[in-house]
């Protein structure tokens, strides 16, 4: 890794923002974890690589909504940006089978819809 | 595939009940209109809207309906779905009273990669101090800014960096206070789980602008992924050069090494941190000297809380004005508050000074569980109090949570219902202070001891009016004489129940019933007739005989031979057995 000097802050514009591309992210700290999403995580993961579907899943902290955890954000083209609580390993195969694949929302797991 | 063109989402967020049959009947009208195809219905857990009655949501356009009834439908469906058009009497304002400063990058960022980090303005305050300002203008910043530290004291973040920064030393430190002994109490490690490098950024800033060149974080052993991942950011710190040698190629140097917390609560006060980490027993020693002219290993010292310094980078990104445009006269910024107790929505979260107890309750939180009504919200921890459920309304800052008795602290934030008794409450938080005394000074030692065996008394029916007056004055004994503040806001707890719930009190001392049925001695157990299928489980189970009867009669408890364990309430199946 090379080291940055006050340079490379000079031209750095706003936020380099990566909204627009898909992506899936699970909620991975202590209570996430508590509650099954180190499990939900993998689960994920493999269903994308049987389905040979490419779409990121990420890593993040915990989003504050302890109550829904494990907490799954899902963002793909063509669809609203949903946050899925009181994910399982079920309900997993589910975001990948039907959100991811056939682009359907999933009833009674949605616990927050994000803003474009 | 093909793209979902529309997709209504209904939540009733008041029972829940009403929710399959709003569904129902968006799916008739729809298909009516031959809709069906385009237009989805999806059941949502939480649409982040509470007490609004049926709430719905049209995607893509985002609009938001509230108080829907049935009769409504028909309208929305052909005005809304079909001609795209708001109907103005459903609609809310999307009012989201979070705001996100401590925890901007929370839930959002991988906090296993620091390029995550930079591509979300990280480390760009760090270089434009170290660019543009000298020390004292960080410290000119950091005034404007009016924060205060987060860690419970609230005492103004510039004006210990401006002592730290006179001392004539060659040597200084910067400590991070991880310890977070609060019960309840998690703001500090979502942080450095979900965000590290912004506690890291933070005391660079602090290093640059004092002249330290080490710093330490002192986290609690009981936090091993918070650990994990802090380390990990240091680490990676050091390989971009943001800490080490020359950070950013310039001549200013600093390094952070990590301590692990020696597993008490007292440790958490400064003085005492610091004496572990030298390596010495963590007990607290009298202030002054404080620790910014005389601290750890006798070198001018600051030390702050992690919620304070992850509030750094912001001020210095975005001025001190910015930040001083937030929040009340007095406290400025955001606080972060663990919500838990009887609330709909256990939640981390954070919201402006200012914000109402009733809003964070009602309206962030999703309101009380069960519906039960409120009864107070504790704050504050062990060193905080209650507030009851008539002054919810007050507006959150350093000096309101005072006036009320309790205080801002390090943010907990318990909410009570009517289940929840004043004084086993008061009797909770005191016996963790008990327990946590390290016992160097006498008041705390003994006082504590003393006030929950009056407490114990009382909880248990053996409790005399003299008594309210003995807890009054060991309180004070305990506030003014003891050495550190584990003693002095010990007492808290008990003062504010008394102040806002001494009828609670006089009602164990004098008729013996505890309203919230927690005190169990002081409950009488009854068996019910009526439900009793006399199987004599309980006669049998009594530890001391005191059911007498038999199958053919009945059975009742002889309450002067009750000793109230609870065992015939615990193991009858027809819950026969009254509280
Ligand atoms: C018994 C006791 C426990 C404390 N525990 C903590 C703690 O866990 N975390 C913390 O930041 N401050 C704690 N404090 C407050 C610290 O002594 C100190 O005031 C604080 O770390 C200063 O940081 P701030 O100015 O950023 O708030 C505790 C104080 C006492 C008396």
């Amino acid at each position: 890794m090379s080291k940055l000097t006050l340079d490379s802050f000079k031209n750095k514009s706003k936020k380099a923002k990566k909204n627009n591309t898909n992506f899936i992210k699970v909620g991975l700290s202590t209570c996430g974890i508590a509650a099954g999403a180190d499990t939900v995580f993998n689960v994920l993961k493999e269903e994308l690589k049987k389905k040979e579907i490419n779409v990121p899943v990420l890593r993040c902290g915990c989003a504050g909504m302890c109550y829904a955890e494990p907490l799954v954000e899902v963002k793909i083209e063509g669809m609203p940006w949903i946050i899925y609580g009181k994910v399982n390993e079920d309900v997993a195969l589910k975001i990948i089978r039907k959100h991811v694949a056939r682009k359907q929302v999933i009833n009674d797991y949605i616990f927050s819809i994000k803003d474009e | 595939m093909q793209n979902q063109k529309k997709i209504i989402l209904v939540k009733d967020t008041n029972m829940d009940k009403e929710t399959s049959s709003m569904i129902d009947k968006f799916l008739f009208g729809l298909r009516e209109r031959g809709l069906s195809e385009d237009v989805k219905v999806i059941r949502a857990a939480d649409l982040n809207i509470y007490n609004k009655g049926v709430v719905v949501k049209i995607w893509p356009e985002n609009i938001t309906y509230a108080n829907v009834k049935k009769d409504d439908i028909d309208l929305i469906i052909h005005r809304t779905v079909e001609n795209g058009k708001n109907i103005d009497e459903l609609l809310v304002s999307e009012t989201n009273k979070q705001l996100r400063i401590v925890l901007r990058n929370c839930g959002i960022i991988d906090p296993e990669k620091i390029d995550d980090y930079l591509d979300n303005e990280g480390y760009c305050a760090l270089a434009k101090v170290l660019s543009e300002y000298s020390p004292d203008e960080v410290i000119e910043q950091m005034k404007i800014s009016g924060l205060r530290g987060r860690g419970g004291g609230g005492f103004p973040t510039w004006m210990k960096w401006n002592f730290a920064k006179a001392q004539k030393e060659e040597t200084k430190y910067i400590i991070c206070n991880a310890d977070e002994g609060d019960p309840g109490a998690y703001m500090d490690r979502s942080v450095l789980e979900g965000d590290p490098h912004s506690v890291i950024e933070g005391m660079i800033i602090a290093g640059y602008t004092v002249g330290a060149q080490k710093g330490y974080l002192y986290i609690r052993a009981e936090y091993p992924l918070a650990i994990k991942r802090i380390t990990l950011a240091i680490n990676q710190a050091r390989e971009k050069g943001l800490l080490g040698d020359n950070i950013l190629g310039t001549d200013f140097s600093f390094d952070l090494d990590v301590r692990l917390g020696a597993g008490a609560f007292v440790c958490g006060e400064e003085t005492a941190l610091i004496a572990s980490i030298e390596g010495k027993r963590g007990c607290p020693s009298p202030r002054p000297p404080y620790p910014s002219v005389n601290g750890l290993w006798g070198k001018p010292t600051i030390i702050n809380n992690v919620e304070t310094l992850a509030n750094i980078a912001p001020i210095l990104h975005n001025g001190g004005d910015w930040f001083a445009s937030i929040g009340t006269e007095k406290s400025k910024g955001t606080k972060v508050f663990a919500l838990t107790g009887k609330v709909n929505n256990s939640s981390l979260i954070e919201v402006p000074m200012g914000t109402t107890l009733r809003d964070i309750v009602y309206n962030i939180g999703g309101g009380v569980l069960n519906n039960k009504k409120i009864k107070a919200v504790q704050t504050g921890g062990p060193s905080g109090g209650v507030i009851p459920e008539n002054l919810l309304d007050t507006s959150i800052d350093y000096e309101n949570l005072q006036r009320l008795g309790s205080i801002m602290g390090s943010g907990g934030m318990i909410v009570m219902d009517e289940d929840d008794c004043m004084v086993d409450i008061a009797k909770f938080y005191l016996q963790f202070c008990v327990d946590e005394s390290c016992g160097k000074c006498a008041p705390c030692r003994i006082g504590g001891k003393q006030m929950l065996n009056i407490l114990s008394n009382i909880s248990e029916g053996k409790g005399d009016l003299e008594d309210i007056s003995s807890l009054k004055r060991i309180s004070q004994a305990l506030q003014k004489a003891s050495l550190c503040g584990l003693g002095q806001t010990a007492p808290n707890p008990v003062v504010s129940t008394l102040k806002h719930f001494e009828e609670e009190y006089i009602e164990h001392i004098n008729e013996k019933i505890c309203r919230a049925k927690k005190c169990s001695l002081l409950s009488i157990y009854e068996i019910i007739e009526e439900k009793c299928k006399r199987c004599s489980l309980c006669q049998r189970s009594c530890p001391v005989e005191a059911i007498n009867g038999n199958r053919e009669v009945g059975f009742t408890i002889d309450q002067e031979k009750c000793i109230k364990c609870g065992k015939c309430f615990e193991v009858c199946k027809f819950e026969a057995v009254s509280l």
